[in-house]
């Protein structure tokens, strides 16, 4: 007779809790596929994302908690991941509702590399193994086509009897960008409701198909496509980037109040340039000061994503197309920049678990 | 404890008024003239500071929507509509005895 049961086994997992969301791994749902067998246990815990930073851990926890049933002669523990939405907005179209995370990556002032940033938080992402896209929102200074080296115009294909655009497939992501409408060197010169019109296309006239996360490179500041996103369109949250100076993190601080205002949740802060290791000397000189962005992010308590140093083969491969973590994926920055990635996605899990608060409004008339 | 959020808006049309209850249990009820009177927009307000109340007689609401994740637009029957009141806002003006005491903006 089977001494070990179902009861027995999931009453011990609710003792592990998912280190991110803090509630148990059952009540949560995570735990799949669950089979006993003379004493074999086998089951499969869905993580919240592929990118998940804390697979060892929830593994070694489930072990410790199953420990204490007699009668277990061998435990097999598989991972699967079904990353969860989070998007939320009750007052916004959802023009994009196959894809599960909206990402904005945002910064104060221009300059501080969020498109460098976005680009290889994208390609992260997609190594980990999730469905992720990529979505030039900076009309002014789209740099996105450039920095993924695509050439190609998007193509018309027919979707359930419409048409859509099709985006270019670039180091396996799908790019879509205003960039790629305008002849070069030309300039959008546009007022608002036209900014909006623009962007509502590029997000509903697109088919994208099933997407995890769509990484947003957004246009620096606190204007029109920000409010466009903010009262119009359903995002998970945003992301912002800063460099380690004082006067940069003046800006960062206006991004963050603009947001807490129009409530888009902040998912993380990350500081770019942060130092830069000389070839010649092996010396870190830290050009920007450092640690304001994690400063700022502890004064804010708002989650530290990370640190990306200066390194000449991101500006030089940047250039010809290709993000250093497609390029050089074992490099000391793209471990940075995977890592990152894994955080990003831990604080949208926790996101997805919040954002339902959200979406609860209800209006009537009685 | 983040800022409290309304759960239900309910247009109640006989009693001219407007019931917000909140995620932290709290409800108020809003006239409409009182709504309409704190009307946050520019054209209402201007740019001078401290928020004004502008008389609306038997002002009538055509639609109330919600605009992102912080904010109730109300459209009225004249056909003003430029009024996002964000949630913070609203829960300000919230006319009930107990708010009303610290209601900043009210004058009464």
């Amino acid at each position: 007779m089977e001494t070990v049961t179902r009861d027995l086994v999931l009453e011990a997992l609710k003792k592990v809790e998912d280190p991110e969301i803090h509630r148990d791994i059952v009540s949560l749902g995570m735990v799949k596929d669950l089979e006993i067998a003379n004493g074999k246990v086998a089951f499969t815990v869905e993580l919240t994302t592929p990118a998940c930073p804390l697979r060892e851990r929830i593994h070694d926890d489930c072990k410790q908690a199953l420990a204490g049933i007699e009668g277990i002669t061998a435990l097999d523990i598989s991972f699967g991941a079904q990353v969860r939405g989070s998007k939320s907005g009750a007052g916004q179209t959802d023009l994009l509702p196959t894809v599960k995370n909206v990402v904005l990556v945002a910064s104060g002032k221009g300059g501080v590399g969020k498109s460098t940033v976005a680009v290889n938080l994208a390609a992260a992402l997609k190594m980990h193994g999730a469905a992720t896209g990529l979505l030039d929102a900076d009309i002014y200074g789209p740099s996105v086509p450039i920095l993924m080296g695509i050439k190609e115009e998007p193509q018309k294909v027919s979707v359930n009897g419409g048409f859509k655009l099709a985006p270019p497939i670039a180091h396996n992501l799908p790019v879509m960008s205003i960039g790629f409408f305008l002849e070069p060197d030309q300039a959008v010169i546009w007022r608002g409701p036209m900014l909006g019109k623009a962007l509502h296309q590029l997000m509903g006239d697109v088919h994208w198909g099933d997407l995890d996360y769509l990484v947003v490179d957004m246009p620096p500041g606190t204007g029109d496509v920000q409010i466009t996103f903010s009262q119009q369109l359903k995002v998970s949250g945003a992301v912002l980037v800063a460099t380690p100076q004082d006067v940069a993190l003046a800006d960062v601080i206006r991004a963050k109040s603009m947001f807490d205002k129009v409530m888009i949740p902040i998912i993380g802060i990350i500081e770019n340039m942060s130092y830069f290791v000389c070839d010649g000397c092996g010396k870190r000189h830290e050009i920007f000061s450092r640690g304001g962005a994690q400063r700022a992010a502890e004064r804010f308590k708002i989650p530290f994503l990370g640190e990306v140093p200066i390194i000449p083969s991101i500006r030089e491969w940047g250039d010809k197309g290709v993000p250093i973590v497609v390029r050089e994926p074992n490099s000391e920055v793209s471990k940075v920049f995977l890592q990152i990635a894994s955080r990003l996605a831990g604080q949208l899990s926790v996101i997805s678990e919040t954002s339902r608060r959200a979406q609860s409004l209800k209006i009537i008339s009685s | 404890m983040a800022n409290p959020i309304p759960v239900e808006i309910n247009h109640m049309k006989e009693k001219g008024l407007v019931r917000i209850t909140w995620d932290d249990g709290h409800v108020g009820d809003y006239p409409r003239d009182y709504l309409r009177g704190y009307c946050p927009c520019a054209s209402c307000q201007g740019h001078g500071g401290g928020i004004k109340f502008i008389s609306v007689p038997d002002a009538k609401l055509a639609e109330i929507s919600a605009v992102g994740n912080y904010a109730i637009l109300f459209q009225w029957q004249d056909g003003h509509s430029t009024g996002i009141y964000t949630f913070e806002f609203l829960r300000a003006l919230c006319p009930c005895p107990g708010c009303k005491e610290s209601n900043p903006h009210a004058e009464k």
